[in-house]
């Protein structure tokens, strides 16, 4: 090449003024040094620990003390495990965790289903199903407040269309209040429920699927397997991790976060469907037990990581 | 051979589209219902006879929302709130999602984790104590405080999204960039962020759709008309007896239009992303 | 342009180190190759010399300067990745050019210089693109552009060529030979190809597990192997591994293997201490000739491969297997018994044990 190294060098501008003071450049100069890495972290790590880590401590706390908003006479002293001693003995308690038990179990099994079919059915790739997918899809962003009044509205007693469909069809003699009828109100929570959340599993499995080598299926079919035994023995086991990853971040939801409940029956009729996390909530909301609140919420996540521990162990003995 | 295999894909084919058009229609009919209502005048919608396809249509329920119920208010709070959250997470999240994907130090894959079982606390465990200290700084019931709130289940996540989307920009090229004269930090903003925008864009609206959406921390941690979110305020509407259907479909369509336009539009990125962060987890 | 130095450089990652102790000396406008399996710490090395990674001990010198503690964008390297690594946000022109905008460069004699790689490297025409609508090919160019244009001390190629096919491969390895005699400036080369090694370098550095095993040039590599691990490295079809003992008959060195006794003359002085002892003499298939002489093997023809310039022959010499490259007119037939001398100046004398020359 011709042009000589100077050249090029020489025509670099000098450091200006603005140059010289700018902050970039010693963040700059900040980055080329070994822990930058935990720079980068330090603003998000800071934040989790103020709104995530330091109020679960401070809730754990909460729970060995007595804390009534309304209640400032009984003042905020330590009482030990007297909020644990309580729950033993209280019967919502226990009908919230059997609640809990029968709603996460059956939510998951139908949204799990439902999930892995259309999944399979979405990765079969036919013309026209990209559309499909979209509205497949679209249940899991949309707000609980909405899909809760939305499914309220079709289910309603009085001018509910799926009332009037079954009706229409023989189903139902009469217009049924699903959500004020102890013996349905929970079966058609679980329905609302899976209908807004069972997309969760179709997009991940769906990415589950898209990773298994068509390779395998190719072999399979020369080696004459048929769709279930290939199903049984290379799709599920394909995806296992996603399978278990997905259940535990589902599980996780269900168990934590009363939102949809709370919009459609609060726990009623009587207490047919109270959970565990709706029984905290309303004990905070409206009783202003904070303490007792707390060591529900305590019991709660003990659960939850018992249950998420179990799972990965079973599907990890299983993968081998 | 050939030929009953032949015939099975074709079965196959075929229930596959059953099954993808009935659930797409299950999918969308609450939704087509809900709009449906949201248009019929107050006596279609309370009748002996049920009225499917709306013979007289009306914007009453709209107009009166938007008049009567302060829902304009609510909007613009859940406006502020979300775009704070956002705000939040892009700013503090970006760096982490980077710092993630392209270092490893010690204790990554711990912090990491505990990133990932941060979203194991019951919201409950978290709302109570961050209701007492919102209260004593005077973040209670301010849109802002809100918005901090979010950012304890909505940060972790943005992180775990994002980290996908740089993991799949190659590492050479900062070294590259490095080697081209750029600091790390330049070659973090002019060639990394860069090639991951359209994921940064997808988790971004993820993380503003979640934050658009919800209700618990909303209902807890504001009590007034001047932070109170849509969510909250459509829910409040809900009185004992009758239920002013109408209006809260046209609340429920109006408030799930942006979340559908946004998801239409970032669909495939953000599936991506969503994937991508949590299969790896 | 500049010399670079490396002295006692080593790198650890965790408790498991991956580079002992590295010395390289190369030469202003030298071009050494680093050759080596895969995972013996060759792009680690070339991440050490570039900034990227820090070392674990050990001094990096360039030219006068010592880089230890100097970020890569301030040592003038340029360094070209096996996988190009163009930034696909920005057209070609940007790539090449975007060095030069980092450092200042006004727009003017940036556009010159650009165009002066571009039309080097005749790509001047895709100067507009994106890097996702180029071939592997061009991107290779693109990829050199960006690393020309800059006048850098010294150029670090990390297994440039390894993604291009055969024929392509083959083209870039000439023009990146024309490149370095025009230009002039010091590279530093990795690569698993022994083709590119021997082509390209004036110095080749064979490593392994981290270790240097021998610095010399092409040609000493060659004939001269430190040891078995180089012999068998460099070279295709591999060397020839005999076993044998080395004896003294009539004040002439000779090699007994089973049955066959090979005559050596022209071995190295080295020799003598091990007469009595058992020794490896590596043979390149190259070196044999069809016919008898003092020192002849014979055997049983296995396998015959013509290749069309020549035709390789696979010897079974008491159950050893030896291959021989010979003219093309050779057509032995599988099962014919066959003799071959051995071209002993040519060999080299292995210690058994450490595997180093004699
Ligand atoms: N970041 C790292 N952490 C731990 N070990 C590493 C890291 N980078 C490289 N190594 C290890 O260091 C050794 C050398 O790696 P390096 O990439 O330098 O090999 P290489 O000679 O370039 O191989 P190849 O020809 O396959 O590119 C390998 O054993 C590798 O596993
Ligand atoms: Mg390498």
């Amino acid at each position: 090449m011709t042009s000589n190294p100077q050249s090029i060098m020489a025509s670099s501008r000098p450091l200006s003024t603005w140059d010289r003071i700018n902050p970039a450049r010693y963040i700059g100069e900040l980055s080329e040094t070994r822990f930058w890495m935990y720079l980068l972290l330090l603003p998000s790590a800071l934040l989790i620990m103020g709104v995530v880590i330091y109020p679960t401590l401070y809730g754990f706390q909460l729970s060995f003390r007595e804390m009534r908003l309304n209640r400032p006479d009984l003042g905020t002293d330590w009482v030990l495990l007297k909020h644990y001693q309580r729950m033993l003995s209280d019967q919502i308690f226990w009908i919230s965790l059997r609640n809990t038990a029968v709603w996460v179990t059956a939510a998951v099994t139908i949204e799990f289903s439902v999930g892995l079919i259309a999944a399979l059915a979405l990765n079969r790739n036919l013309p026209g199903t990209k559309v499909l997918a979209v509205f497949i899809l679209l249940p899991f962003f949309l707000p609980n407040v909405v899909a809760g009044h939305m499914w309220a509205l079709m289910l309603d007693p009085r001018l509910g269309v799926i009332n009037d469909l079954l009706v229409k069809v023989g189903l139902l003699g009469g217009y049924k209040a699903w959500f004020a009828d102890p013996s349905t109100a929970m079966a058609a929570a679980i329905i609302v429920e899976a209908w807004h959340s069972f997309p969760f599993f179709t997009l991940l499995l769906l990415a589950g699927l898209k990773g298994i080598p068509t390779d395998l299926y190719k072999a399979a079919d020369i080696d004459g397997a048929g769709s279930i035994s290939q199903l049984r023995l290379i799709t599920l086991p394909m995806l296992k991790t996603v399978i278990a990853a997905a259940v535990i971040l589902r599980v996780i939801g269900l168990v934590n976060s009363p939102d949809l409940l709370l919009i459609l029956t609060s726990g009623g009729p009587g207490r047919s469907t109270q959970v565990l996390s709706l029984y905290a909530f309303q004990t905070a909301y409206k009783d202003f037990n904070f303490g007792y609140a707390g060591a529900l919420s305590v019991i709660m996540f003990i659960l939850l990581m018992m249950f998420a521990w179990v799972y990965v162990r079973l599907s990890k003995v299983n993968q081998d | 051979m050939a030929v009953a295999r032949s015939r099975s894909k074709l079965v196959l084919d075929i229930g596959s589209y059953v099954v993808l058009i009935f659930l797409a229609f299950i999918c969308i009919a609450p939704i087509v219902w809900t709009f449906l209502t949201s248009i019929k005048l107050e006596e279609d919608i309370v009748t002996r006879n049920m009225i499917y396809i709306p013979t007289r249509i009306t914007f009453e329920h709209y107009v009166n929302l938007w008049n009567q119920s302060g829902y304009p208010v609510l909007v613009v709070n859940s406006l502020i709130t979300t775009s704070v959250t956002v705000l939040i997470c892009m700013l503090t999240g970006t760096i982490a999602a980077y710092s993630f994907s392209r270092f490893h130090f010690r204790g990554r894959t711990q912090l990491m984790l505990a990133y990932l079982i941060v979203r194991m606390f019951p919201a409950v465990l978290m709302i109570v104590p961050l209701f007492i200290v919102m209260r004593q700084v005077g973040l209670l019931d301010s849109s802002i405080g809100l918005a901090i709130a979010y950012t304890s289940f909505l940060l972790p996540l943005f992180v775990w999204m994002l980290k996908g989307f740089f993991d799949a920009a190659p590492k050479e090229l900062e070294s590259a960039a490095r080697i081209d004269g750029t600091t790390r930090l330049g070659a973090m903003f002019r060639i990394v962020i860069p090639i991951a925008r359209n994921g940064l864009l997808a988790t971004a609206v993820f993380v503003g759709i979640a934050a658009w959406n919800e209700y618990l921390f909303a209902l807890m941690l504001t009590t007034s008309q001047g932070s109170r979110t849509w969510p909250v305020g459509l829910q409040l509407m809900v009185g004992e007896f009758q239920l002013p259907w109408g209006m809260l479909a046209a609340g429920g369509i109006i408030s799930i239009l942006p979340v559908i336009v946004l998801f239409a539009f970032v669909q495939r990125a953000m599936v991506a992303g969503i994937t991508a962060g949590a299969v790896k987890g | 342009m500049a010399t670079l130095s490396i002295k006692g450089v080593r790198k650890s990652f965790g408790s498991v180190e991956v580079l002992h102790n590295i010395d390289l000396e190369l030469e202003d406008g030298g071009f050494l190759v680093l050759l080596g399996p895969s995972g013996c710490g060759k792009s680690t090395l070339l991440s050490i010399i570039a900034g990227l990674e820090p070392s674990s001990g050990g001094d990096v010198v360039i030219g006068e300067r010592t880089v230890n503690d100097i970020h890569p964008k301030d040592r003038n390297i340029a360094m070209v990745f096996q996988s190009y690594a163009l930034y696909p946000t920005m057209s070609v022109r940007r790539n090449i050019g975007f060095g030069l905008e980092m450092r200042r460069v006004d727009t003017s004699s940036r556009e010159d210089a650009i165009g002066r790689a571009a039309d080097l490297l005749q790509i001047s025409h895709l100067l507009d693109r994106k890097p996702g609508q180029l071939s592997g090919g061009q991107r290779q160019r693109v990829a050199m552009g960006r690393a020309i244009v800059r006048n850098p001390d010294l150029f670090l190629f990390d297994e440039p060529l390894s993604n291009l096919d055969a024929k392509l491969r083959v083209e870039m390895r000439t023009e990146i030979k024309r490149l370095h005699d025009r230009l002039g400036t010091s590279v530093v080369y990795v690569t698993h190809d022994q083709v590119e090694a021997m082509t390209l370098g004036t110095k080749v550095a064979v490593m392994k597990g981290g270790v240097i095993q021998q610095l010399a040039d092409p040609q000493t590599i060659y004939e001269q192997p430190a040891n078995m691990f180089v012999a068998g490295f460099i070279g295709s079809p591999t060397m020839n591994f005999l076993n044998g003992t080395l004896e003294n008959q009539d004040g002439k060195l000779v090699l007994h293997h089973g049955e066959e006794t090979l005559e050596l003359s022209g071995v190295a002085k080295g020799a003598s201490a091990y007469v009595g002892k058992k020794v490896v003499a590596g043979i390149r298939p190259e070196t044999f000739s069809k016919g008898a002489g003092p020192s002849a093997l014979t055997g049983i023809v296995d396998v015959v491969e013509p290749t069309g310039p020549d035709t390789m022959v696979v010897l079974d010499v008491g159950g050893q297997m030896i291959s021989a490259r010979l003219g093309s007119r050779e057509r032995p037939h599988p099962g014919e018994p066959m003799t071959l001398s051995v071209d002993t100046t040519a060999l080299n004398l292995f210690d058994p044990e450490t595997g180093d020359r004699i």
